[in-house]
């Protein structure tokens, strides 16, 4: 018993790792433009920026689609997986966050088709989606190696956290400290978030952040970038 | 109009108003016919116009109680047909009020013929203070119809000093082509929801725009164009572009400002999704 859940241990640490290699690493998910037009100028804006897109964005949406993706797969249920998949690329809010969730989709994807890791029947189903979104793929590698739901998604929501908070260290720039703290914070509340999340019937599904959208459809044409959103 | 004493009075007689519209289009030699109109309930057609020519009509679409308060129900669809085209706009801001027992709901369905033009461009929507909203619209797109449409949310009135400190509006937005969804958003906003102060939701605004031209791919040209209108003082707006999609948003503080905005918008974008240059309803200034 112990094995086995040391196993999917490790492997939820190697998919949540920035060295898995999506390139997150270079997408800030319209941060930069908050950080340029004046928005985020210390810790504590970068903290309610960071914050507010988890609490209000990515719990509301990105959090249950995931846990929805993650269900279908393990079922299996290939129709569900492709009409969650729809569902989460047809409401990225600007050409940034579609191109980013594709590009990211794509390499995972290519990825677990390389790695001679899974099931061949669910890698067929996998290799035969036209375009694949990040989560998608995320949710595919932690189905087929057994981690739980809760496990991979609380892992899941920390990579995005990390990223955006080691994309504020850049951008704004903060120190090591800094960052740390905030993860300390932030991080905080995703247990919340996962256990919502799973309970979430669908009914309270929102993907709504105008604030977040125009940052990133500004940050389209920023004259000086560090990063792809 | 209808005076006040009358709709209050009506309102006790008769507290839920369902009210349906639906039109068809249709394009006969040069000129687009509103071909069937049915309506039940106080939605109706105030009048079909062509202020532009034969080829494309422009129809008001009227609510004569004025005010949408709980349980009522509005439902407009409208199908265009090959080759037609037709811009529907509002007489006025559509008014929500406070609800009390059950919800008030807006459905908007509409289909675009392949070679037809859609234009939904109403004036504001004012949510008052307590008003429990749903609102669905759903557009499907067959071969390279094209749909123009916005939508402008003022929570509260900020002019006077009323926020939207009760209530919930929830909104859905669904666009089709053939069987792909090519746009989809879901927003459930609460009266005092933390999105109205995050910078990431309405940062502190009460106006909250999106304007959305679907069907054809827009052009560098017509996209940087689009960028350079400004939005106005103390506005923030953005532009983006996907695959047959153009996305306009908008935060500010007055429905005019918003609509000024999203007509220059519409002004650059016409030619692409019409091939006509933009001739603003006369209701508009009246």
């Amino acid at each position: 018993m112990q094995a086995t859940a040391d196993y999917a241990l490790a492997r939820l640490l190697q998919l949540a790792s920035p060295a898995l290699p999506v390139g997150a690493y270079s997408y800030s998910q319209g941060l930069e433009a908050a950080v340029e037009s004046g928005v985020i100028h210390d810790a504590a804006t970068a903290g309610v920026w960071i914050g507010d897109a988890l609490a209000l964005s990515m719990a509301k949406f990105e959090a249950p689609v995931w846990c929805g993706l993650h269900a279908a797969w393990s079922a299996p249920d290939y129709e569900g997986v492709r009409s969650l998949d729809e569902r989460f690329r047809t409401t990225r809010e600007t050409a940034e966050l579609r191109a980013e969730t594709l590009q990211m989709g794509y390499s995972l994807r290519r990825l677990c088709l390389e790695l001679g890791e899974f099931d061949a029947h669910s890698l067929g189903e996998l290799g035969s989606m036209e375009e694949i979104a990040f989560p998608t793929a995320f949710a595919f590698a932690a189905a087929q190696w057994d981690i739980p739901a809760r496990d991979a998604l609380v892992a899941y929501l920390w990579s995005w956290l990390e990223n955006q908070v080691m994309a504020a260290l850049k951008a704004v720039p903060l120190g090591q400290t800094d960052g740390q703290r905030l993860l300390i914070r932030l991080g905080g509340s995703l247990s919340a978030i996962a256990k919502a999340a799973l309970a979430e019937d669908g009914t309270g599904f929102a993907n709504f952040a105008p604030g977040l959208a125009i940052a990133s459809s500004r940050h389209e044409t920023q004259y000086s970038r560090l990063f792809r959103s | 109009m209808i005076p006040a004493e009358a709709i209050a009075q009506h309102a006790l007689a008769n507290p839920h108003w369902e009210a349906r519209l639906a039109l068809e289009y249709a394009r006969r030699a040069e000129r687009t016919v509103l071909a069937r109109r049915s309506h039940s309930g106080p939605l109706r057609v105030q009048r079909d116009l062509y202020p532009e020519g034969e080829g494309t009509c422009h129809t008001i679409v009227v609510h004569p109680p004025g005010g949408i308060a709980g349980g009522d129900s509005l439902a407009i669809s409208a199908r265009l047909g090959p080759r037609s085209a037709a811009l529907l706009t509002t007489p006025g801001a559509g008014k929500w009020y406070r609800t009390h027992a059950s919800a008030a709901r807006q459905s908007l369905d509409f289909e675009v013929s392949p070679g037809a033009s859609l234009e939904w461009l109403p004036q504001e929507t004012i949510l008052f203070d307590g008003a429990v909203a749903e609102m669905k619209t759903r557009v499907q797109l067959g071969g390279d119809g094209a749909y123009t449409g916005w939508e402008i949310l003022c929570f509260g009135r900020a002019a006077s000093g009323h926020r939207f400190a009760s209530g919930l509006l929830t909104q859905q937005t669904e666009i089709f082509s053939g069987d792909k969804r090519l746009w989809a958003e879901r927003a459930r906003v609460a009266g005092d929801d933390p999105l109205f102060a995050s910078p990431v939701g309405l940062a502190g605004h009460a106006v909250c725009a999106t304007l959305l031209a679907a069907g054809r791919e827009i052009p560098n040209e017509a996209l940087a164009a689009c960028r350079d209108v400004p939005g106005g003082e103390g506005a923030m707006c953005g532009v983006t572009r996907m695959p047959r999609l153009l996305i306009a948003r908008w935060l500010g503080d007055a429905g005019e400002d918003a609509r000024r905005y999203f007509t220059a918008l519409w002004g650059v974008l016409r030619p692409v999704m019409k091939q006509s240059e933009a001739i603003e309803p006369r209701i508009w200034s009246t």
